[in-house]
């Protein structure tokens, strides 16, 4: 049976509730077009898993989606801080389970291996490890034989991980050109079920005329959702970059309640389909290379 | 704002970066993260100059990466031109950090205390925020494994240059003293290069200490506008170097021809 399927369809298979991995890193390669569908279809109480990320947590915080963050960092990087994530965690609106980037790539090595830690020197020293005391879900040890310092970080089940990539097949092969780069695998690998979003499909023929080439293998993949520029107003590598201007105009208008409101519902929400999203967004070279 | 630099024929943020880029060697190998446009254009003229074998790769993941222009991020495809290896951030990268075969980093805070600790967290109680801020990224993770870090400031005013950070989110010196060697640590700061001097970190204590003092800028203002007592040196404070101008031409036209840097002022 294929795994194609539409958004609005992926998006709906996600309950209320359910921890969510978002891929992408920073202004790169994140899942926004299943993230908006999110956004639409008024998911509640997600607890979301995002390593490094940026708009893709604004957007879900923005639409009241999201009960916990679990995450190293949330900003727009050179072009500021991520608003609505600011101000929702300030406001105690949306609570946040603070990690670095290599504590939550172990803790997410721990559930993909099964094993009950993986040991890092990643925050060793800093606040950060004090935060989880009473949880233990990172914790200081000291090796027994070597009585060397390390971090256990032990697993962090996830229910769905959604990543964007270039091309998969009906058979949920999937491929990121020229290849991967950043984590995404690892919230692949950690996720009960996943679910891509591409920027075109691609038959069964040409992923077995390149095998060395496939980054995800089809068994690792429940659903592939067409969507070109998917990533915008991130990037995707080499097809596109980030677009600038778009964050500016987002934390521009995030300035003023009212403000931010209007435009949110006219350029991320309200337009129905990704495709009318894209047209109200001036995307306008229609299909990605 | 970047100012003219008294004497120099300069900007502050050009006094940075030459000030950082003379401070990588040929056996640099360094990478880097957000916002870091001050380290970027360092390495980049210190390859263009004296360390010509210098490594870096850009946003952690383009290997000796050449980029025409920086954009408005440093953690984006945007600087990957001319790179030899596009690397990936689980196989390659973490291995190459936590093994430090990477052996430079440079990151700043919201706040930074004498031990060149880091605060990219929240400013104020971690539980009721003043400001909840982007986050440490990989900072508790980078302070941890690379021996050679970097820290730079163009806002060296009591609030970054504070005596107790709010949240260290990333690790500097710690504690002071042999606190990362107990820890297990390689190195850890070497210089901290702001816009009104540079500091390096007394030997035993593991403090900031004035290393250089940018021209007409006195020890009194910085102390001033540093919130922990600043070292001294034994014998006369010097003024950071001046740039060639051979070192201004390469930054202007070659490195940073867009002036990407100055988002950071």
């Amino acid at each position: 049976m294929s795994k194609i399927t539409t958004l609005e369809q992926a998006a709906a298979s996600i309950p209320n509730g359910s921890t969510v991995a978002i891929g992408g890193m920073s202004m790169n390669s994140a899942p926004m077009a299943l993230v908006r569908e999110l956004v639409r279809q008024e998911k509640k109480d997600l607890e979301l898993v995002a390593i490094v990320s940026g708009m893709a947590v604004d957007w879900l915080v923005a639409g009241g989606c999201v009960r916990r963050v679990v995450s190293g960092l949330v900003s727009f990087e050179g072009l500021g801080l991520a608003p609505n994530f600011r101000a929702a965690v300030q406001s105690g609106q949306v609570a946040i389970e603070e990690y670095s980037e290599h504590l939550l790539v172990c803790r997410l090595q721990a559930q993909s291996h099964d094993l009950p830690f993986i040991p890092t020197k990643a925050g060793l020293g800093t606040d950060v490890l004090g935060l989880h005391a009473a949880s233990g879900t990172v914790r200081e040890e000291k090796d027994g034989p070597t009585g060397e310092h390390y971090v256990a970080c032990t697993r962090l089940p996830v229910d769905v991980a959604l990543v964007h990539a270039h091309e998969a097949d009906q058979r949920g092969n999937t491929r990121v050109n020229p290849k991967l780069m950043w984590l995404d695998n690892e919230v692949v690998n950690a996720a009960g079920r996943t679910v891509v979003s591409v920027e075109r499909t691609a038959e069964t023929a040409t992923f077995a005329a390149e095998p060395e080439r496939t980054t995800y293998p089809g068994f690792m993949i429940d659903a592939v959702a067409p969507a070109p520029w998917g990533a915008y107003p991130c990037s995707c590598f080499p097809d596109y970059s980030h677009d600038s201007e778009f964050f500016m105009a987002y934390s521009q208008a995030a300035r003023d309640r009212e403000t931010f409101t209007q435009f949110f519902q006219e350029r991320v929400v309200g337009p129905e389909t990704w495709e009318d999203f894209l047209a109200v967004n001036s995307v306008t070279a229609g299909v990605s290379t | 704002m970047s100012t003219p630099v008294p004497g120099y024929d300069c900007t502050m943020d050009e006094l940075m970066v030459v000030t950082f880029s003379r401070a990588m060697s040929n056996d640099t190998r360094a990478f880097n993260g957000a916002v870091s446009f001050i380290p970027v254009s360092g390495y980049l003229l210190a390859r263009r100059t004296h360390a010509p074998e210098l490594v870096w790769a850009a946003s952690s993941i383009a290997i000796d990466a050449d980029p025409d222009e920086i954009g408005d991020s440093t953690l984006s495809d945007s600087l990957w031109g001319g790179a030899s290896m596009l690397s990936n951030s689980t196989f390659d990268f973490w291995a190459f950090a936590q093994g430090a075969r990477y052996n430079t980093f440079a990151f700043r805070g919201a706040q930074m205390d004498a031990y060149g600790n880091v605060n990219n967290t929240v400013i104020g109680p971690y539980d009721a925020p003043k400001v909840r801020l982007p986050g440490g990224g990989g900072m508790a993770d980078l302070g941890a494994m690379i021996p050679r870090i970097y820290l730079w400031s163009s806002t060296h005013d009591p609030r970054t240059f504070v005596d107790q950070l709010d949240f260290r989110s990333g690790m500097g010196w710690g504690d002071g003293g042999d606190h990362r060697e107990r820890l297990g640590m390689p190195g850890g700061p070497q210089l901290c290069i702001t816009n009104l001097c540079v500091f390096d970190f007394e030997p035993v204590s593991k403090r900031m200490r004035l290393a250089s003092l940018h021209p007409e800028v006195t020890a009194e203002q910085v102390q001033e506008a540093t919130g922990f007592e600043v070292l001294m040196p034994d014998g006369e404070i010097p003024v950071t170097a001046q740039p060639t101008a051979e070192e201004l031409h390469i930054l202007r036209t070659e490195v940073d021809p867009t002036s990407a840097r100055l988002r950071e002022f």
